[in-house]
């Protein structure tokens, strides 16, 4: 199970979104995407998801080209977080997590179990319009999470930015588990210091390019940080533990 | 109560009122020479136009009322609705180059003759078309530049229907028939073929967004969002926009253009069925139907000495405050 990025640009007119991005994320690893504002790491997921059209290139969903498969066939393999959910009806909590298994046969089950993964069981009655927005970025990660397959394809954007640190740290492990289970996971993020605690891998982006992609670690290198970032950074080594990038 | 209860019996209430007001509109009267209101079962002469213009207050209600669940599912926007987008205008300028092309003293005689329909379909599809070109951005259809160029086109086709108006024919019937046609009408004795039609429409309509409910919960999500559930949007799209049309150019066959009921009626059956479009849509319907048929019998009763009222007047009387109280109490979420 696959997903390849190859030769992917997007330009509107003179503006160019992405320039040749070619990167290929792995089954059951959590890849970080990170960069400055205006990097690409948006644009780029929802290309892969298919709500932009690249202007050359394709993406590949297990070897076959994305923009040739069907919403439903793309939908049994991709689950998608935004940023900020919109749902422009007054659905209950539990209504919302059910629209992931719209392609999918319909399973009680799933969504009980996405619900209590991300601890929304007591208000799976409430208005989802009701809510805070850090609920809200929990009720959409469960929609992803009762619509993801095991060996499925993550994609979140900025999933848990609103969250409190709770939430936080129950979601990200909750990533982790998915990953270990086979899906491949991958957030875009801007707090660097988490993507260093819960990703394998890194894609930095910065101008619409791919600067850099491997493993975390690899692609963290302090000085390229400071080139692309602006700001400098330092490792603060913890022994047995994973060391904190702190941006000084 | 548990949602699914209180849903099945807001549906339930719904359906009992539409027969409730169905019958009172088949029994009430008024005395043509005073202001006195009856209610007695009518003799069997009178007892036929009276069906028959519960039936034609039945589709237009119903048709209105799908069409604006329709047209708000698909544009994520709790304003849409035919009239808005321009549908209902674009329909009654069919209608009016239909007369205008077809002029004569008998076809004046029937309010719903059978040239309308097809002119209503034709100016409804046109203007639809003309909505969903100018309506999309970089190849999607933009739900905002849609509202915007809906509003503008209805503009356009309400003053070609006043320029038709206008330069058409002056003789005094002529001009008044237009006149209380384009302020909505009940007809008593529609061309059978355009009412078997727009009914037609309005069973079919209403079957296909029962079997599309799903589709468009999924719609109300962002584009991105819909399309990674699985939702082929742009398919779903064009097949809402065509039977929106359709179901708005029979009622505008069968009565004119008419406001509000489309904007007015899902809001209404929202707050007692939810948003899910399966039960909306066929709770919409009954709304749309309670108030046409409600409409139709409310006018019998009034008498301002200048005959009974345009149904269209009515409907907007009605449907304009309680849509401001909708927006007011938060109530009118899509």
């Amino acid at each position: 199970m696959s997903l390849v990025v190859d030769q992917l640009s997007l330009h509107y007119g003179q503006l160019r979104a992405l320039e040749k991005i070619s990167v290929q994320a792995k089954a059951g690893r959590i890849t970080a995407l990170i960069g400055p504002n205006a990097a690409g790491k948006s644009t780029l997921l929802k290309c892969i998801v298919g709500g932009l059209r690249p202007t050359a290139g394709c993406v590949l969903i297990d070897d076959r080209p994305a923009h040739r498969l069907s919403a439903a066939t793309l939908a049994r393999r991709i689950a998608y977080v935004p940023q900020r959910s919109v749902v422009s009806a007054a659905f209950t909590v539990r209504e919302v997590v059910e629209l992931g298994r719209y392609a999918l046969p319909q399973s009680r089950a799933r969504v009980d179990d996405a619900l209590g993964r991300l601890d929304l069981i007591d208000v799976a009655d409430r208005p989802f319009p009701s809510l805070s927005v850090g609920q809200q970025q929990r009720v959409t990660l469960a929609r992803a999470v009762a619509q993801l397959s095991e060996d499925g394809h993550l994609l979140t954007d900025e999933p848990t930015s609103a969250m409190d640190l709770k939430h936080v740290r129950q979601s990200l492990q909750l990533l982790r588990r998915l990953a270990d289970g086979g899906a491949t996971v991958l957030i875009a993020i801007h707090d660097l210091a988490r993507a260093v605690m819960i990703s394998d891998e890194t894609w930095l982006l910065a101008g619409a390019r791919l600067v850099a992609a491997g493993e975390t670690r690899k692609v963290m290198d302090l000085k390229r940080l400071e080139s692309v970032f602006g700001v400098r950074f330092e490792w603060i080594e913890r022994p047995g533990k994973t060391p904190i990038l702190h941006a000084c | 109560m548990q949602p699914a209860l209180r849903r099945g019996l807001g549906l339930s209430a719904l359906g009992l009122l539409a027969i409730m007001v169905m019958w009172l509109r088949y029994l009430i009267d008024r005395d043509p020479h005073g202001a006195a209101v009856s209610l007695a079962p009518p003799p069997p002469g009178v007892a036929l136009f009276r069906l028959t213009a519960i039936a034609v207050a039945v589709i237009a209600g119903s048709s209105l009322a799908i069409s604006g669940v329709l047209l708000q599912a698909l544009l994520r926007n709790p304003l849409a609705s035919p009239f808005i987008l321009g549908i209902s205008a674009g329909a009654g300028l069919g209608v009016m180059i239909a007369i205008s092309l077809t002029y004569d003293a008998d076809a004046v005689a029937r309010p719903a003759s059978s040239s309308h329909g097809p002119a209503a379909l034709l100016g409804a599809l046109a203007v639809l078309g003309i909505v969903y070109l100018l309506g999309q951005r970089r190849g999607w259809l933009d739900p905002v530049s849609l509202v915007l160029v809906g509003v503008i086109v209805s503009a356009i086709c309400g003053a070609l229907i006043m320029l038709l108006h206008h330069l058409g024919p002056t003789t005094g019937l002529m001009q008044g028939k237009i006149t209380r046609w384009m302020m909505g009408r009940i007809p008593e004795y529609p061309e059978p073929i355009t009412l078997i039609a727009a009914g037609g429409l309005a069973v079919v309509g209403g079957a296909a967004g029962m079997v599309m409910g799903r589709a468009m919960d999924a719609a109300t999500l962002s584009d991105d969002e819909a399309r990674s559930v699985g939702l082929a949007l742009g398919r779903l799209r064009v097949g809402l926009f065509i039977l929106a049309g359709a179901l708005t150019a029979g009622a505008v066959a069968l009565c004119g253009p008419i406001g509000f009921v489309g904007l007015i009626a899902p809001h209404a059956a929202r707050l007692l069925v939810g948003p899910r479009h399966t039960l909306l849509v066929p709770a919409a319907a009954l709304v749309g139907i309670v108030i046409m048929v409600g409409a139709d019998a409310g006018r019998q009763a009034i008498e301002l000495g200048a005959g009974r009222l345009p149904i269209g007047v009515l409907t907007a009387l009605i449907g304009g405050p309680a849509f401001i109280w909708l927006l007011r109490t938060g109530r009118g979420q899509a």
